[in-house]
């Protein structure tokens, strides 16, 4: 597997929130600003890589009979690694984020990954499998979050951008007000509410479902264009032949 | 034939609990390093994190001072601190929409709000967690007892979408005052 | 008086699904019919309920050691062991049950919602009846929301969608529907 193909796999043929459906709720609960979606998409990456690496490395060693046990375990324990260092270097986001971060640990997507490539395969592929899938995670919940805030609260970037006295700042802890596009009242509020969280999601899949049928039937139509062009000079000569 | 199954079974479950128990030592040993390493750092964090949120409420130079107050008529108040004669500050854990809310809130002598602040809360970014913004706070600034949100006829703003969190902490401003006026 | 608001807010003002977004998984994997739905519900409402008790005795311990920090690895290994202790219960007890579960039974280990409430008894400070409070009407909320839902889902195959919308978009939206119906229950209080 090359990793052209790993990262097309973790961006869309097999992103984990769109296609593979997994780690919903995370994906659903905390994006409603952008810099709690990027801080939780790569506190993900960052946990799934390291998970991937020690698995793959511990692949030979571990019992198939007891491997979730052992995946859990190794999964909580840089779960709370990210956790902790969390808590002493961005408290904001350690605080925005709550009780999500400890979650990880149960979020599909690491087991998941676990389950179906690093006990397979070498350290290489999952690091990279590691870092794709994390990045593809991190996609869906920056549109998530680019979406909700928008059409939601009408600002961008809260938590990370805020203009000041004309100038672009960008910070890291949070406190950023965000750069506001349309007067707050104008907003739809109900997208930053649960119900906005399930109903983005349903149109994020959609449009990925749509995608990806439009894909196949190009596909399909390519094939079956390429199928006709070889017994069309066949039927032409038959029919000159007729004449 | 069955007897020696047996015991190899019961070999192997050894074998299972050994591996599991040795990887889990080894990832408690890996944390226990990461919280030695960070663990100070954290507690410096909360320290800061309550430093500041005192200093924004009642700024007072000279040091506070906790003071002793009846803990089971006050449920919700976690600590009062005097700061000279300036005031108190009144520190309060108490339940919003999600989870719970640690506030701290100034009261001068004269029992008007100082400022307030948020310390610690588990509501919605975006929504319930607006109430640490200071457009929000500002508006406890020189009220007295009976606050309310503008909502139930207050003078407090009431957060557009989070009412549940801008009531409790109009609730939790009242509450603070009541416990320092019964300080006597 | 606290009893009764922490579990009418756990089934109906934060319902776990609705307004936390916690067990979104199997809430939507098991919820295609009412019968496993139930099961599932029933299932997850056990193990909320052990895992909260336990998990409280778990972290007094680990307080009291000034071993804190590992309490995520020591509640997911609790609810780990647990999960295959009523796996294990169920078979021999009863078999009905255990088939009629089948499957889903291993994968109430990964449900966020039994980690999610345990870590959120530690987070507010809950005291023990408290914390079993708070598992159990947390799961029977769950069980409420993943039998509406699935009611809701069997009528799904006579509504007309566009295509695109097909199975897991369709579903969401009407999830989201119902969580727009709980919200009404929000703001409701107990004094």
């Amino acid at each position: 597997m090359n990793l052209k193909q790993q990262f097309k796999e973790g961006l869309i043929t097999n992103n984990p929130v769109l296609v593979q459906r997994i780690g919903m709720c995370s994906t659903m609960a905390i994006t409603t600003t952008l810099f709690n979606g990027i801080g939780m998409g790569l506190s993900v990456l960052i946990i799934l890589t390291c998970c991937n690496v020690a698995i793959s490395a511990l692949r030979k060693v571990i019992p198939n009979d007891i491997r979730l046990a052992i995946f859990v375990v190794v999964i909580a324990g840089f779960v709370t690694i990210v956790d902790l260092l969390l808590q002493a270097y961005i408290p904001a986001l350690s605080a925005s984020l709550g009780v999500f971060i400890p979650l990880i640990v149960v979020n599909c997507i690491i087991i998941g990954r676990a389950e179906a490539f690093c006990q397979h395969e070498p350290i290489g592929p999952s690091f990279f499998d590691g870092i794709f899938q994390g990045f593809g995670y991190t996609v869906v919940l920056v549109c998530m979050c680019l979406i909700r805030e928008l059409l939601g609260s009408g600002t961008f970037g809260t938590g990370i951008f805020e203009i000041v006295n004309g100038a672009l700042n960008v910070t890291l802890d949070g406190s950023a007000a965000g750069i506001r596009i349309f007067p707050e009242e104008f907003g739809a509020t109900i997208l930053i509410m649960p119900f906005g969280g399930f109903l983005t999601l349903a149109a994020l899949l959609a449009a990925m479902q749509y995608a990806l049928r439009k894909s196949d039937e190009k596909k399909a139509r390519l094939a079956r264009e390429a199928k006709v062009e070889i017994p069309a000079p066949a039927e032409a000569t038959a029919k000159e032949d007729a004449e | 034939m069955t007897e020696t199954k047996k015991a190899k079974g019961g070999n192997q479950i050894i074998r299972l609990a050994l591996i599991l128990f040795l990887v889990s030592a080894i990832t408690s040993g890996v944390l226990g390093l990461v919280n030695m390493l960070t663990k100070d750092r954290i507690a410096e964090q909360e320290r800061i994190k309550t430093e500041q949120a005192y200093n924004a409420v009642l700024p007072y130079d000279g040091g506070y001072t906790e003071v002793a107050f009846d803990q089971e008529a006050w449920p919700t108040v976690d600590s009062i601190s005097a700061a000279g004669e300036e005031g108190w500050v009144v520190e309060l854990t108490f339940s919003g929409a999600q989870g719970s809310i640690t506030a701290a809130f100034g009261i001068s002598s004269d029992y008007t709000i100082t400022g307030a602040s948020v310390i610690d809360h588990a509501e919605t970014s975006g929504l319930g967690a607006k109430i640490t913004e200071q457009d929000f706070t500002d508006s406890f600034i020189g009220q007295s007892e009976g606050m309310a949100v503008t909502k139930d006829g207050g003078t407090i703003d009431t957060i557009t979408a989070a009412t549940i969190s801008s009531r409790a902490m109009a609730n939790a401003a009242n509450t603070a005052i009541a416990a320092v006026k019964a300080l006597g | 008086m606290n009893v009764i608001t922490i579990a009418l807010g756990a089934i109906l003002m934060n319902n776990f699904i609705f307004s936390q977004f916690l067990g979104c998984c199997p809430f939507l994997g098991c919820s295609t019919k009412v019968d496993t739905a139930v099961g599932m519900g029933i299932a997850v409402t056990f193990v909320m309920g052990l895992a909260s008790a336990i998990c409280y005795v778990v972290n007094v311990l680990l307080v009291q050691l000034g071993l804190d920090y590992m309490s995520t690895l020591a509640f997911i290994l609790v609810i780990a062991v647990l999960v295959q202790f009523v796996e294990m219960f169920l078979k021999k007890s009863v078999p009905s049950l255990y088939t009629a579960l089948g499957i889903y039974l291993p994968l109430i280990t990964t449900n966020c919602a039994v980690l999610g409430v345990v870590l959120l008894n530690v987070q507010n400070n809950y005291d023990f009846i408290e914390s079993v409070t708070y598992g159990i009407t947390g799961g029977l909320g769950f069980m409420l929301a993943i039998v509406l839902f699935a009611s809701v889902r069997e009528r799904l195959q006579f509504a007309d969608y566009p295509e695109s919308y097909e199975g897991f978009p369709i579903a969401l939206t009407s999830a989201g529907l119902l969580a727009l119906a709980f919200m009404g229950f929000s703001g409701m209080s107990i004094t």
